[in-house]
């Protein structure tokens, strides 16, 4: 065990921001906490490497209480990597890694053969050594954080505590920085604790995920565990969006107020309509969706009206019934481009019916495959080739 | 700067290269300092041949008598004073601006300056008051001493108790600005006579440094600048802040006590003998980190010590030597040289501490 609180309370002065925390931490685990801002993950994080006092309680490092040890020893079990930007004046990547070697160093911290190679070796580990003679300041954010990761892997620390690490960072950074914590916890045995603002990251990348919300820690465990929708939901206070934990993601709630259109989709096809209608405050009706279908856990998140039958099974009439009523209240239908197999016949039964009774049919069909599906029926179609045609011909048909 | 063959160099080779960069600035400064001190030897009213003022330096007889009297007695204590003071000043300076993260920091933002002139303000105008008609330079000397070491007492006890060093940095210019309005107080109250000598002694001067002033500088000074060369290691540490240097291991607290200490002490000993030099302080350690390309106080804080050196000499020689026989205050020539230097460095946008 690297790391125990025995009932700590963070915060500053009299102020407490978290109380009654109780956690227990291995060697190499990657702990991510989750809250929303302001919760005290900072405070947390700073108090467990001693930047401030607690305000009850204990922590451990190795079972040696820190308020004990030495500011050396304490240099050599943690190290940081805080979020407030840095400016590290004429000081190239290397120097900045090399800082890093503080506790290692002798008096004039003149570094040692071991000292460089242990630079480089860190420099590699965070794929930064094309950038070790380039100046701090003149690297993007995200060499930048791998650099000031590289520094705190310097420190040979057995515990590297990160303040919200992948702020700031575009998509490629974000992925590789969470890639290099977990490399490093797999192949090093460090312990990582990051706070986090990417659920779906946190979710992905770590062994451990602590949540924290009105001064407590409401939740403590493994992400699949932990992070289930109504959860993750509470923690943030979301109403507007959904966490799925199916998806690994966040899916934002439409709020259901304009005009009603159903789509006809299934294996994937409705994701991106959903997503494209919600987005314009469509009210999305779907189905008919089998429960092991990609497109109904994306429909349900996104707050769609669903038509759906069990997993595995064939639907019933009264779900085909159910879909129609709900088919014959609006006036748009999009037909998705769903493939179609043995098991849903019936959802190109919803769009031929759709097109009997003279509904608005849009489609993101080829001609060629509509009319092999719908016969003389095709001519009635809306044709769309992406989703700007669609969603044009959607707004179009609206406003009529 | 993107350096087009920067990928093809090794680590090592880098900084085999930069190794040379540090030498060779290093080993001009040093030149520079020499050339600078003996011309501020050679040239004055009356020019004496180089031959002559190494002879006299290296303990020889000169041609005429009076070379060696005015080098021993004049020239030599004030170019040593010049070298030592500017040396001081800058290694002061180059504490200050790692310790508050700030590029605009110098010596004197401490108050430091402005204590000394209240102190030597109230001995010009309260030994007017005791029917004392003349100051001696030297009780001017203690006096100032004592105003430094007066505000440096109060930063210091601040210092440790403070939470974050910007109130600190507030603290230090506020105790500054009360001792400069009690200076103006006393000034009103002066005679002109003594006014016009406080004046000039604000604009600070290396003239008539003696023998004594010297050893005393020279000691006093350099031991501070030893002690601030053992404190590279944690300065380092603090170029990435206070929080990053306490995960290193650094004793943030003790550290801070010794560095203003440091800082303040070296201002302390400078202003006592010539009075509150300006902008060496300020602008000679963004001279000497833009010559290396680094910010790495084990070689920034011997280069600042040499450039420190180099520059006062310089100035001081002009100072002398532009509008002679009249003599121009050194902070002067200092400020002129100074100030569009510190201005030039920061828009260039390369120097930040």
């Amino acid at each position: 065990m690297i790391l125990r609180t025995d009932k700590l309370t963070v915060g500053y002065g009299q102020k407490v921001v978290v109380s009654d925390i109780n956690v227990m931490l291995m060697k190499g685990q990657f702990v991510c906490l989750l809250g929303p801002n302001g919760s005290g993950k900072s405070t947390i994080l700073k108090t467990i490497v001693r930047m401030l006092m607690p305000l009850g309680g204990e922590v451990y490092l190795n079972d040696r209480d820190i308020s004990r040890m030495s500011n050396q020893d304490m240099a050599k079990t943690t190290a940081v990597v805080l979020t407030e930007p840095i400016s590290a004046g004429l000081l190239t990547a290397y120097d900045v890694v090399m800082l890093g070697r503080h506790p290692h160093t002798g008096f004039m911290g003149k570094p040692t053969v071991i000292d460089r190679e242990k630079v480089i070796e860190v420099l590699k580990m965070v794929n930064a050594e094309d950038i070790a003679q380039r100046y701090f300041t003149e690297l993007s954010d995200g060499e930048k954080q791998k650099t000031l990761l590289a520094r705190a892997l310097a420190q040979e620390p057995q515990l590297i505590v990160l303040d919200e690490p992948t702020s700031h960072l575009d998509a490629r950074h974000r992925i590789e920085v969470m890639l290099i914590l977990r490399q490093l916890t797999q192949e090093k045995g460090v312990t990582v604790i990051a706070s986090l603002h990417d659920i779906d990251l946190a979710m992905k990348a770590c062994d451990v995920a602590l949540l924290i919300k009105d001064e407590h820690v409401i939740a403590c465990g493994t992400p699949e565990d932990v992070l289930k929708e109504e959860l993750v939901a509470e923690l943030y206070g979301m109403e507007k969006a959904t966490f799925s934990g199916y998806l690994g993601s966040v899916e934002l709630k439409g709020n259901q107020s304009g005009s009603r259109i159903f789509v006809v989709a299934g294996a994937g096809s409705g994701a991106s309509v959903y997503r494209a209608l919600i987005k314009h405050s469509f009210s999305v009706i779907t189905g008919i969706l089998p429960e092991n279908d990609i497109d109904y856990h994306i429909a349900t998140a996104v707050g769609a009206t669903v038509v759906k039958s069990p997993a595995f099974n064939n639907i019933s009439q009264s779900t085909y019934e159910e879909a129609l009523k709900l088919l014959d209240g609006v006036v748009q239908v999009i037909d998705a481009g769903f493939p179609i197999g043995a098991l849903n016949q019936f959802n190109l039964d919803l769009v031929r019916w759709a097109l009997d009774k003279g509904k608005t049919v849009h489609t993101l069909r080829s001609r060629l495959e509509a009319e092999g599906l719908y016969g003389t029926n095709a001519v009635r179609l809306i044709y769309s080739r992406d989703f700007f045609e669609l969603m044009s011909a959607v707004r179009r048909v609206t406003s009529d | 700067m993107p350096n087009p063959d920067i990928s093809t160099i090794t680590t090592e080779d880098f900084l085999a290269r930069r190794w040379k960069r540090f030498a060779l600035v290093l080993g001009l400064f040093a030149v520079g300092v020499c050339i600078f001190l003996l011309l501020n030897i050679v040239l004055g009213s009356v020019t004496i041949p180089l031959g002559d003022t190494i002879k006299v330096i290296f303990g020889g007889a000169g041609s005429d008598e009076a070379y060696s009297t005015i080098i021993r007695n004049i020239r030599l204590p004030r170019a040593l004073g010049a070298v030592l003071g500017g040396a001081a000043l800058a290694v002061s300076g180059l504490l200050l601006q790692v310790f508050f993260r700030n590029p605009i920091v110098g010596p004197f933002v401490l108050g430091i300056s402005s204590g000394a002139s209240f102190t030597v303000a109230l001995a010009l105008l309260g030994s007017y008051l005791l029917g004392v008609t003349v100051v001696s330079s030297m009780t001017l000397s203690l006096a100032a001493f004592i105003g430094a070491l007066l505000v440096m007492g109060v930063v210091l006890m601040v210092a440790s108790k403070v939470r974050d060093i910007i109130t600190l940095l507030v603290i230090g210019l506020m105790t500054g600005y009360v001792a400069s309005a009690l200076s103006s107080f006393l000034v009103a109250f002066a005679q002109a006579e003594n006014v016009h000598r406080f004046v000039i002694w604000t604009m600070g001067s290396f003239s008539g440094f003696r023998w004594e002033e010297v050893r005393l500088l020279a000691i006093v000074g350099l031991v501070l600048m030893v002690a601030s060369y053992l404190l590279a290691k944690p300065l380092n540490a603090f170029l990435l802040g206070e929080d990053y240097a306490r995960s290193m291991g650094v004793n943030v607290k003790r550290f801070r006590y010794t560095v203003v200490f440091l800082a303040c002490a070296l201002a302390a000993i400078v202003t006592a003998f010539a009075g509150p030099v300006a902008f060496i302080g300020l602008a000679v350690p963004h001279l000497a980190r833009l010559s290396l390309g680094t910010s790495d106080n084990r070689i920034l804080i011997p280069a600042s010590v040499l450039a420190g050196a180099m520059v006062t000499s310089l100035c001081d020689l002009l100072a002398r030597m532009l509008f002679a026989p009249v003599e121009l205050p050194v902070s002067a020539t200092t400020a002129i040289f100074g100030a569009p230097m510190v201005v030039f460095f920061l828009i260039k946008g390369k120097t930040t501490i």
